[in-house]
């Protein structure tokens, strides 16, 4: 239907031969004919234009010749394959690195979660900053008293882990994680089943079925999906229970455990203890706001009545401890810790596409000088400033949208990364896929680039004499030009800085961490969890037995030094105790207003502080005959004996907890012995208020530690599983880790944090390096005449070669100053909103320095290099 | 055929182009060339079609859906592209027909008013 070009041409000289054969028909000369038709007819071109105009837009020409100048631009590119692969890999990266994050952040920041309603999810957390407890949890009467007070929540869900021996699903006895939950848990989050039913109203309390729900991780990962596991029944520690359904796919908060059971299941939820205890926390709580009240309305309202609570019960709660409640939408609460981090990571890639875009501009400015006399000539034919700048754009659209879709098939690689890398900060980074917003991302950053760096090249003048431009194929360079070159690669190299300081005082932490004495003997212990209540032997006699014949046992094994029963492995089980207990001692009175002292409570078991290689310093080890029924003793670290009886007297005293939870009144222990301390709750030490007891006197542990003779400790592990097993066959041995690997385990966040920025620093460095080199070579080659000519007066190439080193170095100083300054700025305005902001310190800043310099030399050398080796005659003879 | 002087020539009152154009062509299919000759004839040569409004107008039409369009062979023994009247260009015509002796009409009884019609002037 719509006529093309060739169409037009036809009708219009279809046209003209008539209009010509009717004049000469009319007499006319034939030449005259033509003539006087064209003349009668008009300007052709118009004509035709204003038939192309009934059926093409305006905008449908300017995307054609937009489309053929891309193909122009790609055959010019073809020409200059170098060029455009370095600009094309330098965008990728830049491109692919920007959407990756942000396909995470957007994952985990951004989308709602699974949960019904999830906009009315709230988490309500109890802490007590002032003794450095971040989460308390509650007590069944304090969530009794909010339930029976607050009307802004609609309903409450309760949870807490418990671990169990799972026994009933084929397979081994296994330990899981499982959540125990009140009736009403699942209806307050919103969750639904894949697979049979959730628990509900008619679960809750003591006289209901045991019943449990399987996660879905646990059930496609341990039971490949089997439906027929519905109904069946299985064992939980002494208690049994069936399982009645399979939970959707969720975000799993506050614990990733493989099944949810309700209360019935678990002895301890339906003991005293639990129930009556006001200050035995170990619930987490949910709710959902009742209709239309908004969450700042809740919190108020949770706000006063906790204090209220607070205030009626002054004894339950620690009066240093600040105790406080929070309260948090579910879906920020769980995207809290990875927060700071995606944020930084997200400004550390967008500084990579900075760095990216500046060394392509470099290039892109590089290419266009010497593309001036073409840029003149086709100014000369006519072309307008906006057909010259549509040429730059259609090639500038040709890089970036190569750059873009390279950029985006390196992303989904990136996605995966970054996604293990964040889903140790936020469970939700594991649900994270390649979204189609990396397109949208990757497309929007190719565009802006595209556009950026089509209006960067200076067009020729159509004031200026064009003849110079349009005579000599050679190269003019401005100053101008050279000065923006010179602009871009210092902007580089700053950003590269600021990169470059921050991954390495990360390293230089990591280092630290890494290497930092803890106290113990890191290579020869294997730590193991040997948990009994899960097997329901609970405390007493029997656990002692057992462990005292594993303990017998495994030390008779070929190759082991030394065996001991403990109750916390170093780092693993931070936390596990939560906040440190109030004791008290005779002969130490607190100076006024001061509250009692806080130590940490651990169970140990004799040869402990030898297996572990903690020296004792004063008195005697725990001995077998230290058991029930014995005087009840303890051994104390140095840092208790320093700070309460600073004349060295603190053998023999008695102590005592005075926390309520340890009965009134509190059983007084002799302190047998003084061990070195050891920081078992902090990879960095510091001073370790710690407390410990004989297992024969409180009756439970949990944790193994074997000490290898020598070689390979984990050839070991084996043999103890067997051993113990053989003792109790239901008994799980778990999570066998040499102390080293344990602590190498807890600093893995803080390993991936380095060996991310790390990543990013080192692209950052080799698109710096490139820039410079290419800066550098462009102006070599721009200026061969002039080495040519001082070459030929005497100069000698060593001296050139010293110059053009001297003026990569020169760059490289100017952008790390710049970098720190900046750097310094930044750094002061995000301490103001991020409370961890560290200023690196003086080694990693000037290991960054020392690094780009050299980077910058180095990238230098070749420039400098062939301007030293010059060849005078052709130099001169160039122009 | 005897050339017009130009200052007798009357310039194609706006909008009635189309009109003219749908008009010719109610005789047979017709090239551009041709369908500008039949206006300046039939117009006693008053009226010239400029080339460069009858071939926009006439892809204008074609647009529109009023004319089609097929490729032929002219007197010149040259390529040439015939138009033609489709049906809804018919129906437009006569619509356009409608309007023109109500626009002659209105703009008559204004300019010559009839004999009993408002006082003369002196």
């Amino acid at each position: 239907m719509r006529p093309d070009d060739r169409e037009l041409d036809d009708e219009i000289r279809g046209h003209l031969a008539l209009s010509v054969k009717e004049r000469i028909e009319r007499g006319d000369d034939p030449e005259a004919a033509r003539l006087a038709a064209l003349r009668e007819f008009g300007y052709v071109p118009a004509i035709r234009d204003s038939m192309r105009r009934v059926w093409y837009s305006r905008w449908f020409d300017a995307v054609a010749a937009l489309g053929q100048d891309m193909r122009v631009g790609l055959r010019s590119l073809l020409r200059a394959r170098g060029l455009a692969a370095t600009v094309v890999v330098t965008l990728a990266l830049g491109i692919g690195a920007n959407a990756a994050i942000f396909s995470v952040v957007r994952g985990v920041l951004l989308r709602p979660l699974v949960n019904h309603d999830e906009d009315r999810l709230i988490y309500i957390r109890q802490s007590a900053p002032g003794i450095g407890a971040e989460n308390t949890t509650f007590s069944v009467p304090e969530i009794n008293d909010l339930k029976s007070r607050v009307t802004t929540i609609s309903s409450f869900g309760d949870f807490s882990t418990v671990d169990f021996t799972l026994i009933g699903l084929g397979g081994e006895p296994r330990m899981v994680k499982a959540g125990v939950v009140g009736g009403s848990f699942f209806h307050v989050m919103g969750l639904r089943p894949v697979l049979g039913r959730l628990l509900n109203a008619h679960d809750d309390g003591p006289k209901a079925a045991g019943a449990a729900v399987l996660t879905y991780r646990f059930w496609t990962t341990s039971l490949n999906s089997d439906p027929s596991v519905i109904g069946k029944t299985i064992r939980l520690g002494p208690r049994t229970a069936m399982v009645v359904g399979v939970l959707e796919p969720s975000v799993p908060y506050p614990a990733d455990t493989e099944i949810i059971a309700n209360v019935v299941t678990s002895p301890h939820h339906l003991g005293a203890t639990m129930v009556t205890s006001r200050t035995h926390r170990m619930t987490e709580l949910f709710g959902r706001l009742a209709p239309g009240v908004s969450l700042a309305a809740a919190r108020a309202e949770l706000t006063a009545v906790h204090a209220a609570i607070m205030r009626e019960h002054p004894e339950a709660y620690s009066a240093n401890g600040d105790v406080q409640l929070r309260v948090k939408k579910l879906r920020d609460q769980i995207a809290a810790p990875a927060r700071t981090i995606l944020l930084v990571l997200l400004a550390a890639a967008a500084v990579v596409f900075v760095i990216a875009c500046s060394n392509v501009a470099n290039l892109i400015l590089a290419r266009s000088v010497r593309r001036e006399g073409e840029l003149a000539v086709r100014a000369a034919l006519g072309a307008g400033p906006g057909a010259l700048r549509r040429t730059l754009l259609a090639e500038s659209l040709v890089l970036c949208s190569a750059g873009a879709v390279l950029g985006v098939l390196l992303a989904r690689p990136f996605v995966g990364a970054v996604a293990r890398y964040a889903a140790r900060f936020s469970v939700r980074a594991l649900e994270v896929t390649v979204d189609p917003s990396v397109l949208w991302v990757g497309a929007g950053l190719a565009m802006a680039a595209a556009v950026l760096l089509a209006y960067i090249p200076r067009l020729p003048s159509p004031h200026a004499p064009a003849g110079l431009g349009l005579t000599s194929g050679s190269l003019r360079i401005t100053p101008g030009t050279n000065r923006r070159l010179r602009v871009f690669a210092t902007i580089q190299i700053a950003f590269s800085f600021v990169l470059l300081a921050g991954a390495g005082m990360l390293l230089a932490t990591l280092v630290a961490l890494q290497t930092a004495s803890t106290g113990y003997d890191m290579r020869q212990v294997l730590a193991f969890d040997i948990p009994t209540s899960a097997t329901g032997a609970g405390f007493g006699d029997a656990t002692l037995k057992f462990y005292q014949e594993a303990t017998r046992r495994i030390t008779q094994l070929p190759g082991v030094d030394g065996v001991a029963v403990g109750s916390f492995v170093p780092w693993r089980d931070a936390g596990l105790f939560g906040p440190a207990v109030s004791f008290a001692v005779e002969g130490y009175k607190a100076v006024n207003g001061e509250e009692d002292p806080r130590a940490r409570f651990r169970i140990v078991a004799p040869r402990f502080f030898d297996v572990l290689g903690i020296p004792m310093l004063a008195g005697r080890d725990f001995t077998d005959e230290d058991r029930r029924g014995s005087e009840p003793v303890v051994i104390v670290s140095q840092s208790v004996a320093q700070r309460l009886f600073p004349n060295g007297q603190a053998l023999n005293r008695k102590m005592w907890w005075t926390d309520p939870y340890f009965g009134n009144p509190p059983l007084r222990r002799r302190i047998v012995g003084i061990v070195r301390d050891a920081d078992d709750e902090h990879v960095v030490r510091g001073p370790a208020l710690t407390i410990y007891h004989p297992v024969r006197q409180i009756g439970v542990g949990g944790r193994l530690f074997v000490r290898s003779a020598s070689g390979d400790p984990y050839a070991l592990v084996p043999t103890v599983r067997r051993v113990i097993r053989e003792i109790s066959a239901d008994q799980p041995v778990e999570r066998a880790a040499t102390l080293e690997d344990v602590r190498a385990q807890v600093l893995s966040p803080d390993r991936l944090n380095a060996f991310v920025f790390s990543g990013f620093a080192g692209i950052a460095l080799l698109i710096a390096v490139v820039g410079v080199a290419g800066v550098l070579a462009f102006s070599v080659s721009a200026r061969t005449r002039e080495f040519g000519v001082r070459l030929a007066v005497g100069s000698s190439p060593r001296h050139l070669l010293t110059g053009v080193l001297s003026e990569g170095v020169l760059i490289a100083a100017i952008g790390i100053a710049a970098g720190a300054a900046g750097g310094y700025v930044l750094a002061r305005v995000a301490a103001r909103f991020f409370a961890t902001m560290q200023m690196p310190g003086m080694l990693p800043v000037l290991g960054a320095a020392v690094v780009l310099i050299g980077a910058a030399a180095l990238a230098s050398l070749m420039p400098a290099a062939r301007a030293s080796r010059v060849d005078v005659l052709q130099a001169l003879r160039s122009e | 055929m005897a050339k017009t002087p130009d200052d007798r020539r009357l310039e194609i009152l706006q909008g009635t182009l189309d009109m003219l154009i749908l008009r010719t062509l109610q005789w047979g299919a017709q090239h551009g060339h041709g369908i500008g000759q039949a206006i300046r004839a039939q117009s006693d040569d008053l009226l010239k079609v400029e080339t460069g409004s009858l071939y926009p107008a006439l892809h204008r039409l074609e647009k529109r859906g009023w004319l089609t369009s097929e490729w032929g062979v002219s007197e010149a023994n040259q390529r040439a592209k015939y138009y033609r009247l489709t049906a809804a260009g018919k129906a437009q015509l006569s619509r356009e027909r409608d309007r023109w002796s109500q626009l002659v009409n209105a703009i008559g009884r204004i300019m010559n008013p009839a004999p009993a019609g408002p006082a003369r002037k002196d």
